[in-house]
């Protein structure tokens, strides 16, 4: 819970309308969802894990409502059913306040938070990926916040091979996911000592996971299975796009972000700011998603917390 | 620079000559002094010098980038950090200890438990589908089972000596502890050469 008043009111402001003009300089149309809806709809959309952090009420016939936990459900839903027929792609962007209880992280302690997203919606492939960095990276910049952010970029297809190939489990799939997710080297080490018959060798250093292409590079070396290799050539193909468009210093690769495995099917990225002490932003290529709601196609989105970021501008502003 | 946060106590007697052999030094003038933020000598790394259960609060908010705190306090906090590290110091085990070992198997309705661990306590007994009555304590646990507070307590247990002083033995082992090197999610990528710097320092004196 919390108040904006004045300066800071306007702040805010003024942060949310530079990242819409920036999407609709992308031709991203504004999408206003129901902030309150069915709790299925946000566990068909969020996995029932994330969804069930939403809060619940009943409506006067029983029915399980939810305050909106996130706002790409809805518009999944939307494309799947409403605009079925409307011509591909759909670029849709918001600035909505959404709501969890039990947060992950202790740092991450407030209930509403302000998502401005967007989702492109029915094109997969190198063009629609690097089309969402872009318009992050833009949004970022206007925001005058040039070499003080940061864009990571994964693709969960090189965690999925390797556990598929190592034939885990769900239960010790899990637990590989969270050690590399925590990176535990030592308990890593063990644990594909145990499992890994040499498969898992890539994930094994946690300070060589994150940098630029030679992280790349280092995890070719070390895998053999095709679904992991041929993730790996697509994140290089993007990082050689990114490099041509001179925005590789604002980038990192960082095969150790294995965070939302059941979420996201290709792409997923986080972004951080200097002064930030959580990632203020994620997203990332969900193809399952609108599968679901009975029209299977890709889709990739992003979401920036406008609240973190108000917070970060007005902390450099009065240190100015 | 980095800020390291450190927790006071068995951390830091075990942390400092850890960093000592890896290069990074704080004048005697410095750690004899009462400040709690110290820089080092080479300017690199600002400590940090909190209360154990505090440092994961540090890290988690990005004030220090990185922290030395026990496996101990990160299970009861349960903080969304990252754990690149075992230093191996401050090594010890985390307990269930009673007066009569076989107090659980007694046929008890519910077990009174004291403890500062009041999670790690919860999930161990509740993972056993034992039921528990949680008692949080902040100090001086082994003294509730003598006093009738308790049936059992769980706590840290480096040599075990206090609770053979209390007239208590260990029922079972929970897990074992040792001080870990946590770093926060942000500062792992945006200051990714100077955490991998430290890591890759302390790995090496770590494996002496």
């Amino acid at each position: 819970m919390r108040y904006y008043i004045g300066a800071e009111a306007r702040l805010r402001r003024r942060v949310e309308d530079v990242a819409m003009s920036v999407f609709q300089g992308w031709n991203y149309e504004e999408v206003i969802t129901p902030s309150v809806d069915y709790y299925d709809l946000f566990e068909q959309g969020m996995g029932q894990r994330e969804a069930q952090r939403g809060f619940r009420f009943t409506d006067n016939d029983g029915r399980l409502l939810a305050l909106r936990p996130d706002v790409t459900s809805s518009v999944a839903r939307m494309a799947a059913t409403l605009l079925a027929d409307r011509p591909r792609p759909l670029r849709f962007c918001y600035a909505a306040p959404v709501f969890r209880q039990q947060p992950q992280s202790h740092a991450e302690w407030r209930r509403e938070n302000t998502q401005l997203g967007c989702e492109l919606i029915g094109v997969g492939g190198k063009g629609a990926d690097l089309e969402v960095l872009r318009v992050a990276s833009e949004i970022l910049s206007s925001l005058k916040l040039q070499s003080r952010y940061c864009i990571t970029i994964n693709n969960v297809e090189i965690f999925n091979g390797v556990a598929a190939q190592m034939g885990l489990p769900a239960p010790a799939r899990e637990q590989l996911r969270r050690l590399i997710d925590t990176r535990e080297a030592g308990e890593l080490e063990r644990f594909l000592t145990d499992y890994g018959n040499g498969v898992g060798q890539a994930f094994l250093q946690p300070t060589q996971l994150t940098g630029k292409r030679e992280v790349i590079q280092a995890a070719r070396d070390k895998i053999t299975n095709e679904r992991s290799l041929a993730a790996l050539a697509s994140l290089d193909d993007i990082w050689t796009e990114l490099e041509a468009l001179g925005l590789a210093d604002s980038f990192e690769i960082d095969l150790g972000d294995v965070s939302s495995l059941d979420y996201y099917t290709g792409l997923a990225l986080k972004v951080f700011i200097h002064g930030a002490g959580t990632s203020v932003g994620r997203g990332g290529r969900y193809d399952g998603l609108t599968g679901s709601f009975g029209r299977a196609e890709p889709a990739i989105g992003f979401v920036l917390n406008l609240d973190a970021l108000t917070e970060v501008l007005a902390r450099s502003e009065t240190e100015k | 620079m980095l800020t390291i946060a450190i927790g006071k106590g068995r951390t830091q007697e075990g942390a400092l000559p850890l960093l000592a052999r890896a290069g990074i030094r704080m004048s005697d003038d410095e750690l004899n002094s009462r400040r709690l933020a110290l820089t080092d000598e080479t300017g690199q790394y600002r400590f940090i010098f909190v209360k154990p259960a505090d440092v994961p609060v540090y890290v988690e908010h990005g004030i220090a980038d990185c922290g030395v705190v026990g496996r101990d306090v990160l299970l009861e906090t349960e903080a969304d950090l990252l754990l690149p590290l075992d230093l191996g110091i401050a090594r010890c085990s985390i307990v269930v200890a009673a007066v009569d070992t076989d107090v659980m198997t007694r046929a008890a309705g519910m077990l009174r438990v004291a403890t500062k661990y009041s999670r790690i306590a919860s999930t161990h007994f509740g993972a056993r589908g034992i039921p528990v009555e949680i008692i949080q304590l902040s100090g001086s646990v082994e003294l509730a089972p003598a006093l009738g507070l308790a049936d059992l307590i769980v706590d840290l247990v480096e040599t075990g000596r206090t609770l053979r002083e209390n007239g208590l033995s260990v029922v079972e082992v929970i897990g074992e502890s040792s001080g870990r090197l946590v770093v926060n999610r942000a500062s792992y990528q945006l200051k990714a050469e100077e955490v991998a710097r430290l890591v890759n320092a302390l790995k090496l004196v770590g494996q002496d």
